[in-house]
């Protein structure tokens, strides 16, 4: 199968601190990708890079076979991207600011359509700012949907959202997994990644400690449910 | 061409709502002219007698328009923005971040040029102004005072790193330009040596060219000249070098 994502031997460092080491990462066409670790591990400066807002000292990114960098116009067409603790304009109203990304995009999603889909249809002429940090957070993740993506990046997908919510942006992005989508997020909480996630990488101060399926990783752990087996190998890298 | 005129309506929107920019842009010299004329009325100016006190001040008040979007609406919406991330967003779209700077230069421009035709409306129907100089050398001057404006408002949203120092540094810039420059107190009343020192702003620049524009004096316009384009020149060098998107 096709790669959707490839990162090979990714370095990223601020002044001494090293926030990426040596990374390496394929994602397949269709597949839903976690990079998982605690707060701090460089997930976000990854994704950053991954998407070209941060320049690195060396390796390689390819999304969908472009460089990220260079061919930002072209890629972001086909790339939907929610990056982690989005706002917004003051003062902006959720129809405004879906009628905004949408005009970004040559061939935008129907946003009333997303609006329903996503129970955020009765807050289109409401301000942004008025909304709880659960429906702000599914807005993101929205917005994130309007370019009609083939591949989307999502960090800490469904922070601050009730369980009612998850299940809503669960369910949402299972049915866009079955039409193809390419699904790359981080997350903190191990049961939304064993419902979506097909393969992991567990990554801690910037490196790849595993990287799996789903039933392999936990099979590999003496556990048996996900949250555990994580735990279980970031022991193992502190014990080592 | 259509993702800019969308971005345009949107965001035009937005500025709409917040009242303070239409307050100190276009309502505030719009109050002043008002003022000025009932009570100056037809009478000419006491210093320089020959054209009355509503000629003498035109040129300054609309700068007031300029000087709100130049040192309050423009560095406030970028540094807000960046705070915001909503720059570093463009990023990872098909748009360039430089559109939505360039959708907020428009906003400015037409919120500056609204103030200044409202002010000659004004003047104009309710007070019997007539521009004893050149119309066309003072749209060409107004025009050279905006950008270099904006230049500065623009070096102002790239040094500050954060809404915070934005803020504080848009009051210290924002308010002595407003006051001491001649936009909105008439600067041949200052004392001699705070007009020494008020000389040194750049509006106080665009406000001399701008006032012997209106009033076709025949003094040299070499230092007014100088300081504004000099402005935009360093504005525009020091923001290509200064500026970060995040």
């Amino acid at each position: 199968m096709e790669n959707c994502i490839e990162v090979k031997n990714l370095n990223k460092s601020y002044g001494h601190r090293v926030a990426v080491n040596n990374l390496n990462l394929t994602v397949k066409k269709g597949e839903v990708f976690g990079l998982l670790g605690p707060n701090g591990a460089g997930k976000s400066t990854t994704i950053d890079c991954i998407l070209g807002l941060k320049s690195f000292e060396n390796g390689s990114v390819r999304v969908l076979g472009m460089d990220p960098a260079r061919e930002r116009k072209r890629l972001f067409e086909r790339v939907g991207v929610q990056l982690q603790s989005s706002s917004y304009q003051g003062n902006i109203r959720v129809g405004e600011v879906c009628e905004e990304i949408a005009a970004l995009y040559q061939s935008p999603a129907d946003y009333h359509d997303l609006l329903s889909q996503f129970k955020l249809d009765q807050y289109l002429k409401q301000p942004v700012a008025k909304l709880s940090g659960g429906e702000k957070q599914k807005l993101s993740v929205l917005l994130a949907l309007i370019p009609q993506p083939e591949v989307l990046f999502l960090d800490e997908l469904t922070t601050g959202l009730d369980t009612e919510a998850r299940r809503e942006v669960w369910h949402v992005l299972t049915a866009l997994k079955k039409k193809g989508l390419t699904l790359f997020l981080t997350s903190h909480y191990m049961d939304e990644v064993e419902v979506l996630c097909d393969r992991i990488c567990i990554i801690s101060q910037g490196h790849a400690l595993v990287t799996d399926t789903v039933p392999k990783l936990i099979q590999s752990s003496p556990y048996q449910r996900l949250e555990e087996a994580y735990l279980w190998v970031m022991k193992e890298e502190i014990a080592l | 061409m259509k993702k800019f005129f969308t971005l345009l309506k949107i965001e035009g929107k937005l500025s709409l709502r917040s009242i303070d920019s239409i307050f100190f842009g276009i309502c505030m010299p719009v109050g002043i002219i008002i003022l000025i004329g009932l009570i100056a009325g037809p009478n000419p100016t006491t210093s320089d007698a020959g054209y009355t006190l509503i000629q003498s001040s035109f040129g300054a008040l609309v700068t007031v328009g300029i000087c709100a979007t130049a040192f309050m609406g423009i560095p406030l919406t970028i540094a807000d923005y960046r705070d915001k991330k909503i720059l570093k967003h463009f990023f990872v779209t098909p748009v360039s971040p430089t559109m939505l700077l360039w959708v907020h230069a428009v906003i400015n421009m037409l919120l500056s040029v609204i103030s200044a035709l409202l002010i000659y409306a004004t003047a104009r129907i309710f007070f019997g102004y007539q521009m004893i100089g050149s119309e066309l050398a003072f749209v060409g001057s107004y025009l050279l005072v905006m950008v270099s404006m904006y230049s500065l408002g623009l070096l102002i949203a790239s040094l500050c790193r954060t809404i915070k120092t934005a803020n504080v540094v848009c009051s210290i810039v924002y308010f002595p330009m407003l006051f001491l420059s001649g936009a909105t107190i008439p600067f041949d009343i200052f004392p001699k040596q705070l007009q020494t020192v008020a000389g040194f702003l750049p509006l106080t620049q665009g406000i001399r060219l701008l006032k012997s524009a209106s009033l076709g004096l025949e003094t040299s316009l070499l230092m007014p000249l100088i300081v504004l384009v000099g402005s935009l020149i360093i504005g525009i060098i020091l923001s290509m070098r200064f500026f970060r998107w995040e």
